[in-house]
């Protein structure tokens, strides 16, 4: 994301969402035989950031596809609040308070960056947006009017993050939102999502980059092939000999 | 004088020529299909004119409003039984290609048995007898109520594109179906409610093209529904509004061709559309305008 227009904190919401408790039990994906999520457990407490890592191939955003929705789980179970979530369209899911931004964003294109906006209040069913000034908090002040489609990938995955956000989600997987970005940035989009965690939203926050990843949490799940090979603090993750294994060969 | 009078019947003709096209392209954009039974529902709508007119003695034009519930039923309920099986298969657009084709060719059967194999058609006198004398020329009024019902029915679909939820939730989904699901739009919904709303308005084209096309026979589907391949290619593959542009310029050409080379009618509007497609291969909007 470039400058000139930066993340800045996120304003206090005028209600905090529904809390957002997310636990993935024995989750499977396969793929005409090809096993793409093996058994994979994970827990996310209501308003925790959790960091999820792991070689390409790995897993991840098959992981962030079936929760989601995209992907109908083969097996396990996904529970949100409590209730299995496992299998609903994407729209329900968005509508019971999960939601995400996508590695590659493609807004509604033939639409203003405002009406973007609106689409996702208008049809998330969560009600009126919690946060008044979601544009100017992603760095997309002044560009209301303008097409989504004539905006530089950047901005458009600020508006992804805001497109998310609009729908007042407990729940929110992030999919690799830090590539391509500066260290400055990256920094503030750390403290941008903290802010986010702080005023009450579950992150799940799928990423390559683990100097992000530091500032951002200090928990995190690695999947290596489909399995998940480690649970526990960044620091330990590092030190960790599979871990290790996985990421450097062996 | 020649000119003129080409040049008007060709905008008549191309707003006439959007209406035909545009269920098809608002089809194609939202489910990203070609529903190669537009024709046959265009060939049905035709009919529906000639039983009006002839069997229930009324104005062939209450056609276009006695076939809007049956044809938002029967095309939202088609498409909310094969949806799911297409949404399934591993290659949905041939496998979409496959079915719709066989829809086509079972309508055509059931037309047939249904109706004969005879030509049918209405008189254009149905809708006035005196021709109408615009800038010094004579139009036959039946061109002119039909472009003007074309006009209409295209302005009603443009009002619910971009002026009710349904539309614009429409719009989104033909913008980014996978974005419209993550912002809480039913998308499965959508497409229903689009097939609907597409089969709508074949079956109105079709109810003013018994006068324009020249009468109705079981098995002129398949060449009505390449006319609007035709005109949506020319506007732009899932751009709505281009299909009014790819309408009037099919409908210029036609006509144009007709008076000039009338020989060479058949021919000229799809060497444009050649044209068009090497110069600008997503439609003539696809730069400027590219909006759903």
């Amino acid at each position: 994301m470039s400058a000139p227009e930066g993340l800045r904190p996120a304003g206090t919401p005028a209600t905090a969402p529904a809390a957002g408790g997310l636990v993935i039990e024995g989750l499977v994906r396969r793929f005409k035989g090809f096993t793409a999520l093996d058994g994979v457990d994970l827990e996310l407490p209501a308003g925790a950031i959790v960091g999820l890592v792991g070689p390409n191939g790995s897993g991840k955003t098959t992981l962030i596809n079936v929760v989601s929705g995209v992907y109908a789980p083969s097996g396990g179970s996904v529970r949100l609040d409590g209730q299995e979530v496992g299998g609903l369209a994407p729209h329900r899911l968005v509508r019971l308070g999960l939601n995400r931004t996508f590695q590659v964003p493609k807004p509604f294109a033939s639409l203003t960056v405002r009406e973007n906006l609106a689409v996702a209040v208008g049809h998330s069913g969560r009600g009126a947006p919690l946060r008044p000034d979601i544009l100017g908090e992603v760095g997309l002040e002044g560009l209301g009017g303008r097409l989504a489609g004539t905006l530089n990938a950047s901005q458009q995955k600020r508006l992804d993050l805001a497109r998310a956000l609009a729908t007042n989600p407990s729940v929110l997987l992030v999919d690799e939102l830090g590539a391509g970005l500066a260290t400055d940035e990256l920094g503030e989009l750390a403290h941008y999502l903290r802010t986010l965690a702080d005023g009450g939203i579950t992150l799940l926050v799928v990423e390559h980059l683990l100097g992000f990843l530091e500032q951002l949490t200090d928990t995190v799940v690695v999947l290596s092939a489909g399995r998940r090979i480690f649970a526990g603090s960044l620091r330990a993750a590092i030190a960790d000999p599979e871990v290790v294994l996985v990421f450097l060969g062996g | 004088m020649l000119f003129e009078f080409a040049v008007v019947a060709g905008i008549l003709f191309g707003v006439y020529y959007a209406l035909l096209g545009v269920g098809l392209n608002l089809v194609f954009g939202v489910l990203q299909v070609v529903n190669l039974a537009h024709g046959d529902v265009v060939m049905l709508g035709s009919y529906l004119a000639f039983e009006a007119y002839y069997a229930w003695h009324l104005n062939p034009l209450w056609a276009v409003v006695i076939g809007v519930v049956p044809a938002l039923v029967a095309g939202g309920a088609l498409y909310a039984g094969v949806g799911p099986r297409l949404a399934r298969a591993a290659d949905p657009e041939m496998l979409s290609l496959v079915l719709f084709f066989g829809i086509s060719q079972i309508i055509e059967a059931l037309a047939t048995v249904a109706f004969g194999n005879n030509q049918r058609s209405v008189p254009a006198s149905s809708l006035g007898a005196a021709p109408l004398r615009i800038l010094g020329e004579r139009y036959p009024r039946d061109w002119w109520v039909v472009a003007g019902v074309s006009a209409f029915v295209l302005a009603a679909l443009f009002a619910y594109l971009y002026a009710s939820p349904v539309g614009r939730a429409t719009r989104a989904v033909m913008s980014s179906p996978r974005e419209s699901a993550a912002v809480g739009i039913d998308v499965r919904r959508v497409s229903v409610a689009t097939f609907g709303v597409g089969t709508f308005l074949a079956a109105s084209a079709g109810v003013l093209g018994v006068f324009l096309l020249g009468g109705v026979n079981p098995t002129e589907g398949v060449s009505i529904t390449v006319t609007a391949f035709a005109v949506i290619v020319l506007g732009g593959l899932g751009n709505a509004p281009g299909t009014v542009l790819g309408g009037l310029v099919f409908g210029l050409a036609t006509e144009l061709t007709q008076t000039y080379a009338s020989t060479w009618s058949g021919l000229v509007p799809y060497v444009l559309l050649l044209v068009v497609m090497l110069a600008r291969p997503k439609g003539l909007l696809s730069k400027s305008a590219r909006v759903a």
